[in-house]
């Protein structure tokens, strides 16, 4: 064999190692996060305990751990792998690293649904607690079909997208700003709550569904890893000449994304940073080969998430402070200091 | 005999305006064929219709008899192989890794032994194996076009297409790249490659094709070896400049000295 083949198969040796230590490093920190709250009837050395076998747990511990912290955390998990996946793609297939999963206005889409029900009771489900998650849902569908839409037009750029995406989060927006307008206080403070995004809100039921739904569309992101990599790299002249048909896939990879970012803040909220960040994290340590890549930014959304969240509930406890506001706080710089690090070596 | 490719009568137009008029030619398996013009002459469009980046208005295309139009990009990818004058990009990727996205239409997801030696002899051909680990943008211009058409080679294809492979190179990177399409369009493998090289410098054409299609205004003013094509009339005609040719000869080239512009009412 090739020395040169040999040099490659070692560095994907070393890649494949970085990512599994990262899931290593991940499930590990997932399980002290369980260990912490604001309970006094559950402290960490007991939380530990009892998820290690040690310490037989009382209905109300119980209760604690895998009714309100499991619930969260799992959704930490998957809500931040999905978002980061989403945003991997996204820049991948638009060639542009300022993309993010809220770029397409999905976000926006959701918004508008939970403004809605929240502000003028318009929703199509019944049961109160459901109907801002189905009503963000259901809106930010609309601008997946929007997408749809718009990827079979024949003339369609990737600049395209993203100014359509920019269009509809105005006109969302402005919607969003007049129901505001009319709101009452309590409504106004709901509506704030609800952008803030919070991962108390899914229960455990919930959770399990989404990360059903996540981890099915998982392995249709990871086909595509060879057709980021043509489009991502060169353009879509380049992409063409190696076999990967730009439209088809870009229409594809961008309703697996909105579908990814809808499934997730209907029911959590705005999270956006972790889309935007994790997949530049991501870059810095394992590259730009996509089929590393998706799992790694996958990886770091989950890390990134559990982790502001975590600080989020535990830094002033009992006060929560919301996951996208930590994570804009702590991932900011950080974020920041890893790409002028880079820049500078 | 079947032709390699068998471009009949293709014709694309943007708009109102015609990009290309009844083009006509035909590339054997093994041959180096120069396409020369003035700018706008069509010679990039010829190029991406050929490889299915654009759909002509009119005409067909053949490779190895079968119609271009109806094979899809990965089966066409298989057989045409196509260097753009330049990428760019906002992210970057080893040279290793670039040079892999050759194998791309002949593997599903895993990377076989048999894609990592092809890619490590193809940088080894172009002598790239000391850029194997460098990062893509970290590379010069010469460097870069190197790489691309290391992807193009690794790509097993029969036809190469470059788009102007030496528009941003100095002399001696210009020189390099042309010997290697030639080297490669020589070599005696199992597959003949031949290559279709739309291209500016008329020198470098005169020394290394085998046969030129000299395009003007969109339609193919004439095409033959060099000597037959690269006349001081048609060399007035496309590019409005007077010019001396030297004759080939057991040594040297064609040679084409440009001398000036010509007037309008000369031309």
């Amino acid at each position: 064999m090739h020395e040169i083949s040999h040099l490659q198969l070692q560095k994907n040796k070393t890649q494949m190692m970085t990512l599994f230590v990262s899931i290593g490093i991940t499930m590990i920190f997932a399980m002290v996060a369980m260990g912490f709250g604001s309970s006094k009837n559950l402290d960490f050395l007991t939380s530990m305990k009892i998820l290690l076998g040690i310490q037989e747990s009382t209905g109300l511990q119980s209760d604690i751990l895998w009714n309100l912290r499991f619930p969260r955390i799992l959704m930490a998990l998957v809500g931040g792998a999905a978002l980061a996946m989403a945003g991997a793609m996204m820049q991948g297939c638009l060639g542009n690293p300022l993309v993010s999963p809220l770029t397409l206005g999905v976000a926006s889409g959701a918004a508008l649904g939970a403004a809605l029900a929240i502000v003028l009771g318009l929703t199509l489900v019944s049961i109160p607690e459901l109907a801002i998650v189905a009503n963000a849902f259901l809106f930010s569908l609309i601008v997946v079909f929007i997408i749809i839409k718009l990827g079979s037009m024949r003339s369609v750029s990737k600049e395209s997208y993203i100014l359509i995406g920019i269009a509809i989060t105005f006109i969302a927006g402005a919607i969003v700003s007049t129901l505001q307008y009319f709101a009452t206080d309590a409504q106004l403070s709901q509506l704030a709550h609800w952008s803030f995004g919070s991962l108390s809100r899914p229960n455990l039921t919930n959770v399990l569904w989404i990360s059903v739904v996540v981890l099915t569309l998982f392995p249709s992101g990871l086909k595509s890893a060879w057709d980021l990599n043509a489009l991502s790299i060169g353009g879509d002249d380049f992409a063409i000449s190696t076999g990967v048909n730009p439209v088809k896939t870009r229409k594809s990879i961008l309703v697996l994304s909105a579908f990814l970012t809808s499934v997730v803040i209907a029911f959590t909220g705005l999270i956006g940073f972790v889309g935007l960040a994790a997949p530049h994290m991501s870059r810095l340590v394992i590259g730009n080969d996509y089929r590393k890549l998706i799992p790694c930014s996958a990886v770091f959304g989950a890390f990134l998430t559990l982790f502001a969240d975590t600080l989020g509930r535990t830094l002033f406890a009992p006060i929560v402070i919301p996951v996208g506001v930590m994570l804009s706080i702590i991932g900011g710089p950080f974020f920041m200091y890893l790409l002028l690090n880079k820049r500078g070596a | 005999m079947n032709s390699l490719l068998h471009v009949q009568n293709l014709g694309f137009h943007w708009g109102k305006r015609k990009v290309l008029d009844e083009v006509q030619f035909k590339i054997q398996a093994g041959e180096f064929v120069a396409i020369l013009g003035e700018n706008g002459a069509g010679k990039s469009t010829l190029l991406k219709c050929i490889n299915k980046i654009l759909k002509p208005s009119y005409g067909e295309i053949y490779l190895n008899g079968k119609n271009v139009q109806s094979m899809d990009i990965i089966e066409i990818s298989k057989h045409i192989s196509y260097v753009p004058q330049s990428i760019s990009s906002q992210f970057s990727m080893n040279v290793f890794d670039v040079v892999m996205l050759g194998r791309r239409p002949h593997i599903t997801w895993n990377i076989g032994k048999n894609d990592l030696e092809k890619v490590s002899e193809t940088l080894e051909f172009l002598g790239l194996e000391d850029f194997a680990f460098r990062k893509f943008d970290q590379l010069s211009g010469g460097e870069r076009q190197r790489v691309i058409i290391a992807k193009a080679v690794a790509q097993d294809a029969s036809l190469l297409l470059f788009d102007e492979p030496t528009s941003d190179l100095d002399l001696k990177n210009q020189i390099q790249i042309m010997k290697k399409i030639n080297t490669l369009v020589s070599r005696e493998n199992e597959v003949k490659v031949s290559a279709l090289v739309a291209i500016h410098d008329i020198n470098m054409a005169a020394r290394f094709a085998d046969r030129v299609l000299l395009l003007h205004e969109g339609s193919i003013l004439q095409q033959g070896t060099p000597s037959n094509v690269l006349t001081e009339k048609n060399l007035s005609k496309v590019f409005g400049v007077t010019c001396e040719i030297e004759a080939k000869t057991e040594t040297t080239p064609l040679r084409i000295i440009v001398k000036d512009e010509m007037d309008g009412e000369e031309k």
